[in-house]
């Protein structure tokens, strides 16, 4: 899945926020969030994106994806203070994110967490 | 070297200052002094898909080159031979790395209108607006929106920080101005990775502001003085720059 993708990962994450309410900023943190993910992981043939969504927000899953530094990120020790790491910026643009599950090539499907907030 | 430039002195006074002895900051007194031409002309090609701020950034990399590139030994005022410059800048902008696909009008302009939009409303509601409440403001459908954004996602911005050409990778902006205070006493707390050190001061501050402190798009935008979205267009850009370099 190439970074071609990126526009229409954009657009559903768009049709979703406004479904949800989510402010501009929290549509952009999110998508923020995936562009990143889908960035740091390997280029590979496809990926599957899901959302669960509930009246606290909407939880996305994402994967297969692979790649050493997607997994350092999502499973190392936290970053020591002011590096700009992919998890210090999951941190800052989500509630809430893990490793959901692993694949039996190592590749991971990763959750990211966002909760609506009083629009 | 003489005493320190003054607003008191003509262009070709500060012109002889910087390209003679050097004095940056007769530069600086020259771009700030000329930054109304650029603004007026930049006026010029606002509503064309693209913020005037942005606008008046390209056009202000017109005006450093033009007073780089000054000649002491001709006898045309500065401003003649900065506005072609400026123009050309913006022009070259426009031509080069303007939209990357081909966007209906209609939705160019819906994504003109977005960003001040989003700034009333931010400001008027106190928090970021949802997507249904800049429809209803901008008189479009959700997915209207949703498509103008992804346009301005289309668009490709020239980096405002591109090198000129003549400095090597520096940034024109950063070389106007002193380094702020507050931005050295925040690098001597962090430890930041090579690649960010790569940035221009400002973006550098940015992801500072948003990764290290915490702070909303929205705070940075005021702190900074520039749009949300425009916040939101460096933090990517800034990002991908990182990771190019670090690959």
């Amino acid at each position: 899945m190439g970074r071609d993708w990126d526009p229409v990962v954009r657009l559903v994450l768009g049709g979703i926020a406004d479904r949800l309410n989510l402010g501009f900023e929290e549509l952009d943190d999110l998508q923020l969030a995936v562009e990143r993910l889908l960035l740091e992981a390997r280029s590979q043939d496809s990926v599957r994106l899901s959302f669960e969504l509930s009246d606290h927000g909407v939880r996305t899953r994402i994967g297969p994806l692979r790649g050493e530094a997607l997994a350092d990120a999502l499973q190392g020790p936290p970053p020591p203070p002011g590096e700009l790491t992919l998890r210090r910026i999951l941190e800052t643009v989500v509630d809430s994110f893990g490793v959901e599950g692993v694949e039996a090539d190592g590749s991971l499907v990763v959750r990211l967490e966002k909760i609506v907030r009083g629009v | 070297m003489p005493g320190a430039p003054t607003p008191a002195m003509t262009d070709r006074q500060l012109l002889r200052r910087y390209h003679v002895d050097g004095d940056a900051g007769a530069r600086e007194l020259l771009v700030e002094r000329h930054l109304p031409l650029v603004r007026s002309l930049a006026r010029r090609y606002a509503g064309r898909g693209e913020s005037l701020e942005d606008i008046e950034q390209v056009g202000a990399i017109g005006l450093i080159k033009a007073i780089d590139r000054y000649e002491l030994e001709r006898q045309v005022a500065l401003t003649t031979y900065a506005t072609p410059n400026v123009v050309g800048e913006i022009k070259r902008h426009f031509r080069d790395k303007g939209w990357a696909i081909r966007i209906p009008r209609g939705l160019q302009e819906l994504n003109a209108k977005m960003s001040s939009t989003i700034e009333r409303l931010t400001g008027q509601l106190g928090r970021s607006p949802s997507i249904a409440e800049i429809a209803m403001e901008l008189d479009a459908s959700p997915e209207q929106v949703l498509e103008a954004m992804e346009a301005g996602s289309a668009y490709s911005p020239m980096s405002l920080n591109a090198a000129t050409g003549d400095d090597g990778d520096l940034d024109p902006m950063e070389t106007i101005g002193t380094e702020d205070v507050e931005f050295e006493r925040s690098e001597q707390r962090a430890s930041l990775e090579p690649a960010l050190q790569t940035l221009p001061t400002r973006e550098r501050e940015i992801l500072r502001m948003r990764f290290e402190e915490g702070m909303t798009q929205t705070q940075i935008a005021e702190q900074v003085g520039v749009s949300q979205m425009h916040v939101s267009r460096l933090i990517r850009k800034s990002l991908t720059r990182m990771r190019s370099e670090l690959s």
